[in-house]
């Protein structure tokens, strides 16, 4: 048994360099320069360390963007939980196993569809002329058109659609994993289906919100590719200010730095709602 | 009393979750729905065409950046693939220490992926072009073949191994004779999930292809930001096509998976 492992591991040690080094050169080597450059001023060949840059970001505007990037991606998140949950529900605990299937493989499938092409849908319905419009005007509920893009409510149902699956599906993950017996015990000890509901299904299900809301929070944190098509450009976010400074205007250095302030801010408040979410679960487990 | 709202909740929740799967799937309705309009410009809806599909396939700019989206997403699939598996079997029933390395990639958001690797090129002076972009997209794959493949290895009967070490066959054979063909449907899903990523991506390629390595995804978004028009809309109808294909190919593998 040793004999075997030993063999194994001398052997195969050297099968993990090509995906380290690549690891490592893609994505830890490019990780320190944007450390560096936020930190070092290399345009004249020589390289002085300075804080300017964090000066320069660290002002009302700057700030502005990333509580509002902050600001849209909780509440986007925070939406998803509520439709999510009834959804997870619905799937884990409502229906047959067919129906099951058949309901995850159309959750999963618009990922497969090109996020642009979704994107670009919204377009045809929330447009001056889109769907919604024709159709509100044809029923006569207004007497024109509406003006439903190119504003926040356009980014944050857009964001809304795109991301629902990445709250159902760990939610109902954890649900799978929870046996319907506990349910049953419940009853069974006389408790009322609202009672179960909020002791015993809930506090056992609340971690797979907690997943989805950080893994939205994450994404949307950074989105770029729905401010910039449904937001009109006018209203800047982290993504598209990020892409502004290293496109648009080449600094750099600074964008590095807006880079390394805006992560760091993403990272307290990730921290943030993993002590909320287990203050949440603490409390309606020892409610008695 | 009970009875009463059992029956409305048997009404409500499969309403609700009828909306919401309506709502998931409203854009996509609307794009293929439009796609067959006969008028430029007009979101009427004025007969039925097939106008736009004949102008998709007249189209050259498509089908380069078709090309070169299939080029990147079939070598990155592959590469990560290779690499990953190498690695995860390197790495297997030895250390977990490294693996946190690969979860990287998707802590944080992509735009500082591939804003580090916009500034890693251009400060080493490398040309942007595909081979950049398959550098970027494989590393976004690894991040997803690492872990998958992690817990394969992990279901994996491991008296397996064993028996093929006892029974004298070398190190290598055991990884091909035992090890691989063991995990051949999760390496196909996980390379399909690879290639569909790589394909879906936008955000790597645009800070890091140059004009001459359009992918499909950027020449959509160019096409978006010159305003609607509904030659996407039967791109789109086309990619869809090949995507249903694709998932159907995936979930039979997975399905498979189940059955061995």
């Amino acid at each position: 048994m040793k004999e075997f492992k030993q063999r194994l591991s001398n052997s195969f040690f050297f099968s993990i360099v090509p995906g380290m080094l690549w690891q490592i050169l893609f994505l830890c080597v490019p990780l320190v320069f944007i450390l560096g450059l936020s930190f070092f001023d290399v345009t004249d060949k020589v390289v002085d360390f300075t804080l300017n840059y964090y000066r320069l970001v660290t002002n009302q505007f700057h700030l502005l963007v990333i509580l509002r990037s902050l600001w849209v991606s909780c509440l986007v998140a925070t939406i998803c939980s509520f439709i999510a949950y009834p959804v997870a529900y619905f799937i884990a605990f409502k229906v047959n196993k067919r129906w099951q299937g058949i309901g995850l493989f159309l959750l999963v499938l618009p990922f497969w569809i090109n996020f642009l092409l979704q994107v670009y849908a919204w377009c045809f319905i929330l447009e001056r002329n889109g769907v919604i419009n024709s159709i509100l005007l044809k029923i006569g509920l207004i007497s024109e058109p509406l003006y439903l893009m190119n504003n926040m409510v356009a980014v944050i149902v857009v964001m809304i659609q795109a991301y629902l699956p990445f709250m159902i599906l760990p939610i109902y993950s954890g649900m799978a994993r929870f046996s319907k017996r506990l349910i049953e015990a419940s009853y069974d000890l006389g408790a009322s289906s609202t009672y179960t509901f909020w002791h015993i299904t809930l506090p056992l299900t609340i971690s797979g919100i907690k997943t989805g809301f950080i893994l939205i929070l994450v994404m949307t944190f950074g989105e770029f590719t729905i401010p910039t098509l449904m937001g009109g450009g006018k209203k800047l976010f982290v993504g598209t200010l990020i892409s502004e400074y290293f496109f648009t205007s080449r600094s750099m250095s600074q964008g590095s730095a807006f880079v390394c302030v805006s992560g760091i801010v993403l990272f307290v408040a990730i921290l943030i709602i993993n002590k909320i979410f287990s203050q949440i679960s603490g409390v309606v487990d020892h409610e008695e | 009393m009970k009875n009463n709202r059992l029956s409305l909740s048997n009404i409500t929740m499969p309403a609700f979750v009828s909306s919401v799967y309506f709502f998931l799937y409203l854009p996509i309705f609307i794009l293929v729905l439009f796609s067959f309009n006969d008028a430029r410009f007009v979101y009427k809806w004025s007969g039925f065409t097939l106008n736009w599909y004949y102008e998709l396939f007249r189209s050259t700019e498509v089908w380069l950046a078709l090309q070169n989206s299939l080029i990147i997403a079939t070598s990155s699939s592959i590469l990560s693939l290779i690499m990953g598996c190498l690695l995860v079997w390197g790495l297997f029933r030895r250390s977990k220490f490294l693996l946190p390395l690969f979860y990287i990639t998707v802590m944080i958001p992509d735009v500082v992926v591939s804003v580090g690797l916009l500034s890693f090129f251009t400060l080493l002076y490398v040309p942007l072009g595909i081979t950049t972009l398959i550098a970027g997209h494989t590393l976004l794959g690894l991040g997803f073949v690492v872990p998958i493949m992690y817990s394969c290895f992990n279901e994996l009967d491991y008296r397996l191994i064993e028996a093929s070490l006892d029974l004298n066959a070398s190190r290598w054979q055991t990884f091909f004779k035992v090890v691989l063909p063991l995990l051949k449907p999760s390496l196909i899903a996980a390379g399909l999930l690879v290639f569909i990523i790589s394909l879906d991506d936008f955000l790597i390629a645009f800070f890091c292809a140059s004009s001459d390595s359009q992918t499909l995804s950027l020449y959509i978004f160019s096409m978006v930001r010159l305003g609607l028009s509904p030659l996407i809309n039967a791109l789109s109808v086309f990619l869809l096509s090949v995507s249903c294909l694709f998932v159907l190919l995936f979930s039979s593998l997975r399905d498979r998976k189940e059955f061995f």
